[in-house]
Order: structure tokens, then sequence, then C-alpha cells
């Protein structure tokens, strides 16, 4: 029996992947999206994407602050907009990859439209959606994922709005790949990311991270380890949830790949329409030339 | 019995009471059935206790099987007779050890009763977690290394039977407990057939064949092994997955410019090998301890530490020359 054990990560330096100039990283401490950065990265550099086929574009937020690191074609656009732009980038340049960073926030409350109809089409790319339950950049308001009962800037009294579940909602709006994942399950969030890039059609990706600064502290759910030992919570069987430590997220959300179809994909059917109007378009020319002629 | 009598030593030999040798032929026979989850130790109890019960036997069994589903110790006491009062087999009293992996079997000898007991073991060898403990790169597991025929010198009869492999040859290797029941019978005095009836169902309709061969295989084996045909101390051991001994340096290459002091590092290290030093900028405090296990690396979310291994890439198939 000839097994050989590889570490993916030994050959994978992230920072050959950033833009150096640009580090260190405006992001808080402990704040989650930095690893969620890394895991696409990752990603990416397992799937041999070179950094010129790569485009990112991403929203306002402090999620959509993170094209800005790194070094690959980025495209930093008007708030709850990303999707808007990649999918007439996605249309135009069909031999990218082209992924969206979006918050929770830019992605569903802003962006909201964007994205249902994102979905619908199925266009070919990733959207990298980061679900930190709050708008962390400006200063703590309530978002679309925020957790019922938890204290923001917005919600002194606590949130009582139902949160979104946002894989069921791209999910039934018909996205061709849905996946969740939380930041602590690097390896994981990367292979999750890996499927999503593969995908032919529009993958969704949730990812759980951690707001420490902002809605950590408000709602005194501890240190960023602490924060970070939470989420593993929320993977464990529910018998155990009680005993070891308590989830923070009200709902009971389940990670890994949520949902696949092979649905035909927009960007193809597209030029498959522009292809064959040009080719009848061609013939009648043809034919009117050929009266011309006789 | 303490009294007067009893420190003459011509009197130790006899009997202290008449009824004494009557009683002892009413004492159950002991099989101490063990292995790890999964690998069919119940099965083997509830097969054996049935069959037992239907010959008329009063019949007790108990078991533990909590930690089953972690690949975690199972044992199943059987005892069967004329008459039987305690469900479990005390220290020193089994008159059969079945077992269905090797270091359960070691582990269990002990159970074994001194000069008659009959141990039989698959050699089967499953690392348990805690022989993993020292994660440190390079760590052998600590797995007993006794041989089969250093542990058959210390039993009165013991067969090592590569019960798995032979399980394995007929088609399925998880019939590997029946080939062990089979070796079992030899023991007993049920006739085959019967042991035959009592397996055909227990087992999943699908696989009756693949066990009754099991079965007759280990049978045979015993045989065998009796007549000297098959050397039964000579079997050798299955192999077993072993780390290369060959270590390997660690290294952390830490930014401090880049590090916030987040603490996640320091917090989530299995090893908790780091800390935050005066500047509140992490740093390998313990770095004997590093394993490189990497989640400082992966959880670091400026992207502050980096780890550097000499080997990064560990080649089982080198180690597997290195067995036992």
């Amino acid at each position: 029996m000839s097994s050989t054990f590889v570490d993916s990560a030994a050959d994978f330096d992230v920072r050959d992947y950033l833009r150096m100039d640009m580090m260190p990283h405006f992001l808080c401490p402990g704040c989650g999206h930095g690893i969620a950065l890394r895991a696409l990265l990752w990603a990416m550099h397992e799937l041999g994407i070179a950094k010129d086929q790569l485009a990112v574009v991403s929203g306002i937020g402090c999620a959509g602050r993170l094209s800005a690191y790194i070094d690959a074609n980025t495209f930093h656009v008007t708030h709850g907009r990303p999707l808007a732009y990649a999918t007439g980038l996605a249309l135009a340049r069909p031999d990218l990859h082209v992924v969206v960073i979006t918050g929770d926030g830019d992605c569903l409350a802003i962006g909201g439209n964007h994205l249902i109809h994102a979905c619908r089409r199925n266009l070919k790319l990733t959207c990298l959606m980061l679900n930190n339950e709050i708008y962390g950049m400006t200063g703590g308001q309530v978002s679309p994922t925020t957790s019922e009962t938890m204290l923001t800037s917005t919600t002194p009294l606590g949130n009582s709005e139902p949160s979104f579940d946002a894989c069921a909602l791209a999910a039934a709006a018909g996205a061709g790949f849905v996946g969740r994942e939380v930041t602590r399950h690097v390896p994981r969030l990367k292979e999750l990311i890996k499927a999503g890039l593969a995908h032919p059609g529009f993958a969704f990706v949730e990812v759980l991270s951690d707001c420490t600064e902002i809605f950590g502290r408000k709602n005194d759910l501890g240190s960023s380890p602490e924060m970070m030992l939470r989420q593993k919570s929320d993977i464990r069987p529910s018998a155990y949830r009680d005993s070891v430590d308590t989830p923070f997220r009200a709902n009971e959300l389940p990670t890994g790949i949520l949902a696949q179809t092979n649905r035909p994909e927009y960007g193809a059917a597209y030029r498959r329409a522009a292809a064959a109007q040009r080719a009848s378009a061609a013939a009648q020319a043809g034919s009117a030339n050929a009266k011309e002629d006789s | 019995m303490s009294g007067p009598s009893a420190s003459s030593s011509s009197l130790e030999a006899k009997p202290l009471r008449p009824a004494a040798s009557a009683a002892k032929a009413r004492e159950p026979l002991n099989v101490l059935i063990v292995g790890v989850g999964g690998q069919g130790v119940i099965m083997v109890s509830k097969a054996l206790a049935w069959l037992a019960q239907s010959k008329g036997y009063e019949v007790k069994q108990s078991e533990v099987h909590g930690m089953a589903k972690r690949g975690g110790t199972v044992f199943s006491h059987v005892r069967f007779g004329p008459q039987v009062w305690s469900p479990t087999i005390p220290k020193g009293e089994a008159d059969i050890l079945v077992a269905l992996e090797w270091a359960e079997g070691l582990r269990w000898l002990p159970y074994l009763k001194p000069g008659s007991g009959i141990f039989i073991c698959d050699t089967k060898r499953i690392v348990p977690p805690f022989a993993c403990l020292n994660r440190q790169p390079g760590a052998r597991l600590r797995y007993s290394r006794e041989t089969p025929a250093e542990v058959k010198a210390h039993v009165a009869e013991g067969y090592a039977i590569d019960a798995t492999q032979m399980a394995a040859e007929l088609g399925n290797e998880r019939a590997a407990n029946v080939v062990l029941i089979g070796a079992l019978s030899t023991a007993l005095d049920f006739p085959a057939e019967d042991w035959e009836k009592a397996l055909s169902s227990f087992v999943p309709k699908k696989t009756i064949q693949v066990n009754l061969d099991a079965f007759r295989l280990g049978r045979s084996w015993i045989a065998d092994a009796r007549r000297g045909a098959t050397a039964a101390e000579q079997a050798p051991l299955a192999p077993m997955p072993e780390r290369s001994d060959a270590p390997y340096s660690v290294r952390l290459e830490i930014t401090p410019q880049w590090c916030k002091s987040c603490d996640i590092c320091v917090k989530l290290c299995p090893e908790r090998c780091l800390r935050l030093n005066a500047e509140r900028v992490a740093e390998l405090a313990q770095p004997e301890k590093c394993t490189g296990c990497r989640l400082c690396e992966l959880l670091c979310p400026d992207f502050a530490i980096r780890v550097h291994l000499d080997r990064p890439v560990v080649d089982a198939t080198a180690a597997q020359g290195a067995r036992l």
C-alpha cells in the first residue's frame, strides 16, 4: 500500500498573491475576513489560476476592501453592485475567473436585488459573501443577517427582525452552486471555494466570519479566539452543543455544499444566441447579395 | 478459609469442603471476547450466547460498547453452565480469551486463567488515538511491541491468527470475526453444524456463504496448528502503518509589523507553544513543542505567520519498510 501524505499548504505562500505595499491590511484584530481571503487565494493557488486570469470585484464595506489587497485584476465598485459589474465583466471576458467579494449588508440589503437576479441568470461567476452579521465599517448597524436578540448600534433593545438565510435565498433564486463554511475550518473553506470556482454556473459561497471588535464586543461574545471557538460548536452535533460552548448565531446553519444543479449557464446561452443571430444576419446578407447579383 | 487446619500443608492438598469438587463441576465456562468498535465483538458473543442457550445452559452475557463508534475498546463477557451467578468474569478466570485486535488481546491477558486458558488472537493491528498522543514530528507510535512468539510463551495455549487477511482472501475482510469464531469453536464441545446454524441467523443474508467459509477456514486453521502443520507462533503480525523516524525541524516566520495581537494563534495552538511578547506580538515561546501543524498560519487573519518545514512531504511508503 503506497500512500503519500502531501502537505498542500507547504508550497502556498499567501504573500505571493498579496499587494505587499498595501499590507498590513486595515481589518481589525481577529477579523475573520483575512482568513476568508487566505482561503480564496489558497483555492486559486491549488486550481493553478494565474493572477492575470482572476478578476475580483467587490462592493463597499469591510469585505469590499479585500479586493485592494489581492495582486490580481481588482475592481472596487459601488455599494451593493459588485454582482452587476461582475455580470458585465464575465459576459465580456468569459476567459476570466470572476470572483465577487461582498459582505452581508452589501449583498443582501443594498444589493439584494442584484443577488437574486444573478442567481436566476446563473452566469458563471463566484460570489463570496462574508457574513459577519453587521455593518462593521459604518459603525455597527443591524444587517439582514444579524441574529435575533443581538445588540447593534441601531437595535439597542436587541434585534427583533428575523434574519436571512442567505444560502436558502440563493438556492431558491436558482443559484447553480450554494455552499457555506465557517472561517475556523480553513482547509474546508478552501475546498468549498475551489468547488465553487470549478462550478460552471453561478456559485454562491457564504463564509461565516467574525466581527470581533464591533459585533463581538457589543454582544459580549469574548475575545477573538473565544469567538472562533464558538464557531466550532456551530458544526457540532446538537446533543453536545449546550454542554460544550454556545454558538452565538441564532439559526441552525448547515455547512458544506448545500445545493448544486446543472442548470444551463447564462453566458454560454447568450453567446450561442448571439452567434446564431450573427449567422442568420450573414446568411440574409449573403442571399441579398445573391439577389442583387442575379 | 481461615482456621487452625488451614496452616497444615497436608490438609491443603485435600478439598476444603466435600462439596467443593462438586461445585467446581457446576462452575460456568468463561469466554471473554474483546476487540475494537466495529469489528464484530458483540456479534461473536451473541452467536455464542445464543448457541449455549439453545443447548440448555444458563447463559449470562455482559458487554461494554459505549465508545465503539470512536474506535474504542469493546469487550463482552459470556458465561454459561448449569448455573451462572455473576454476569462478569473475574480476573484470571477466563477459560478462553478471543481477541479481534492484537493490542486488545494483550491488554486483557490478565483475565485469562493461568495454566489452562486458551488465547485466540487476531494479529490485526488498529492503532488507537492515544498511541499518537506524541504529535512531535517523527515520534514513534506507542503500540505494543510484543511478538506472537513472546506472548505464546506466557499462555497455556495460544494462537495468533491473521484472521483479517484470511477473511480478505475469502472476499470480505469483515468476516474476520467469524474466522475467530471458527477457531473458538474448536475449543468448545458444540457440533459444527449447530455453530453454522447459529451464524446463519446472525449475519446478513447476503454474506452467509462467505461467513460459513470463514468459519470453516478458522476451524481448519486451528486443526492444522494443533497438528503442527501451521506454525502458530510464526504467524506474521499484520502490517501497521508507521510514521517515519527521520526528524524534521519546524521554523516559524513571524512578521511582527503585521501582527495585531488578536491572540488567535496563541489560544488555538494545540500545543500551546506560542505567546504574545511584551510588545503584544506573537512569538514562538516553546519551539521544541511545535509540530508544524500550520493551524496558526491558516488562522492568522493578518498573514503574519508562515510555517516552514524542512521536509514538507512525508512519504509513507518509505516508512513501510521499517515495520516492527
